[in-house]
């Protein structure tokens, strides 16, 4: 190998390895975009081989993970939502979601351990019945700890619009967990 | 402003996105109308769950396995490195050969005779694990200054753990212990509340402690390496500020560890 591709070779590597660091909020995103975990693992998967097949656009030092869910996005939208493979409100799915993790805390018992992972399921089956729309910002901000600009450069649309849609998708969150917002002020406090 | 105005001002306020005069503007009707005082509240209320929930979510192991055996994203470099370097030389070739002959032979019985030992990141994590199950015996402190005052005389005051104030992600220094790990103290703070339990670990040593198979990160910034590795389904980060070693250890996902990290290192 010539020292050129050697020092490419580092630096795909070095990329590849940074980018790991991101697979769980990857795999966050996925879950709200695919059908089901078995497309969300194909979706991250994919975005890592994009990402690395396209690894000298990344400018070093500069936000990966915001790299990383925009090339998600552009997959998903681009392949997954031509293939039916995604998450539609009509669909009513509700997937079996067994990646939650309930470690054991000092402090609960196994009664808030219960109520935490109805809560949990509660999201997952509203987030998937409201409009994929109203779901992008949610899963972006809320989940994915993206700002309005971060957001509005994944999704190319005017940050105005972002947080509009935030603000109705999370009206629509709130109508959705009435029941369960109360046991979850209860379990955290 | 009116109510209905109020509504998507009250999202930007619940995610530091107001402007100066937006927020003056919400916070003087927030002063006269509980209806939209009630709102922000029910509001904020659905994007924590959201976010706590989000936070217990892992990607599963066979994920991350496919991922790092794919070899469209992690070539298999060693062997090409090896043919590489070797073959196309082969006036290299016969003495190497000998050489890999002789070490061959030579490796396994070093290895052999050689007392092992595995890397002290690993073994000073494997107390995390002791912790949770209750088998560890550590020194409960309601005061982090107390806490950090024991540590370092239990060190004869030759160094102290780093004392990272971790109130903004609700964890709080609760307990602490040292450690003789391979013939060096290790000075182990815990940090519990209801961002979980973190493990602080500070050591003498150098950057070649850290796991030969952690990610290594270099911030430009701070100018400080830093090393990722995961162990037992625990994740840590380890970095160095001057001859101290600082290990950061927990089961929250690696990118927030690594961010934790990066912010609270303090360049030597």
């Amino acid at each position: 190998m010539s020292g050129e591709g050697k020092t490419e070779s580092v630096k795909r590597t070095a990329i590849a390895t940074e980018a790991m660091t991101h697979l769980d909020h990857l795999y966050r995103v996925a879950l709200h975009l695919a059908k089901g975990p078995a497309d969300a693992d194909d979706l991250v998967q994919e975005t890592f081989v994009r990402a690395l097949a396209a690894h000298e656009q990344f400018d070093p030092g500069t936000n990966m993970k915001a790299w990383l869910t925009k090339i998600l996005y552009n997959f998903f939208f681009d392949h997954y939502r031509r293939n039916k493979r995604w998450l539609a409100a009509e669909d009513g799915v509700q997937p079996e979601f067994e990646h939650w993790q309930h470690p054991a805390d000092l402090n609960s018992g196994p009664e808030s351990h219960v109520l935490r992972k109805e809560l949990d399921d509660q999201i997952v089956q509203g987030l998937s019945k409201i409009p994929e729309e109203f779901r992008a910002p949610i899963v972006l901000v809320d989940i994915g700890d993206f700002s309005y600009g971060e957001v509005a450069a994944i999704l190319s649309c005017p940050i105005g619009t972002i947080r509009s849609r935030l603000s109705r998708g999370r009206k629509l969150m709130q109508q959705y967990l009435k029941a369960y917002m109360g046991d979850e002020e209860k379990n955290s406090g | 402003m009116t109510c209905d105005e109020t509504q998507e001002i009250i999202t930007g306020l619940l995610d530091g996105e107001l402007l100066d005069a937006e927020r003056a503007s919400l916070e003087s009707h927030l002063e006269e109308c509980p209806d939209c005082r009630l709102a922000v509240e029910q509001e904020r209320r659905v994007k924590r769950a959201l976010h706590a929930s989000a936070e217990r979510v892992r990607a599963p192991s066979a994920l991350r396995d496919r991922i790092l055996s794919d070899r469209r994203i992690f070539p298999e470099q060693n062997r090409r490195r090896w043919q590489d370097y070797l073959w196309p030389k082969p006036r290299l070739a016969l003495p190497a050969l000998a050489v890999g002959l002789i070490l061959t032979v030579a490796l396994p019985a070093f290895f052999l005779l050689k007392p092992k030992s595995e890397p002290i990141a690993s073994a000073a994590l494997k107390t995390y694990r002791l912790f949770t199950r209750g088998e560890l015996s550590v020194q409960r402190a309601e005061n982090p200054n107390e806490l950090v005052e024991q540590l370092t005389r239990a060190v004869g005051g030759h160094f102290h753990p780093m004392g990272y104030d971790l109130t903004a992600m609700q964890l709080r220094p609760v307990a602490g212990l040292v450690r003789d790990i391979q013939g060096r103290h290790i000075l182990i703070a815990i940090y519990q509340g209801r961002g979980g339990t973190l493990f602080c670990y500070t050591f003498f040593g150098s950057e070649e402690d850290a796991p030969v198979d952690a990610a290594k990160f270099f911030d430009p910034v701070k100018k400080i390496n830093f090393y990722a590795f995961s162990q037992d389904g625990l994740n840590a980060v380890l970095h160095r500020e001057g001859e101290i070693i600082c290990i950061l250890a927990s089961e929250m996902p690696m990118e927030n560890l690594l961010a934790l990290a990066k912010s609270k290192a303090r360049p030597s």
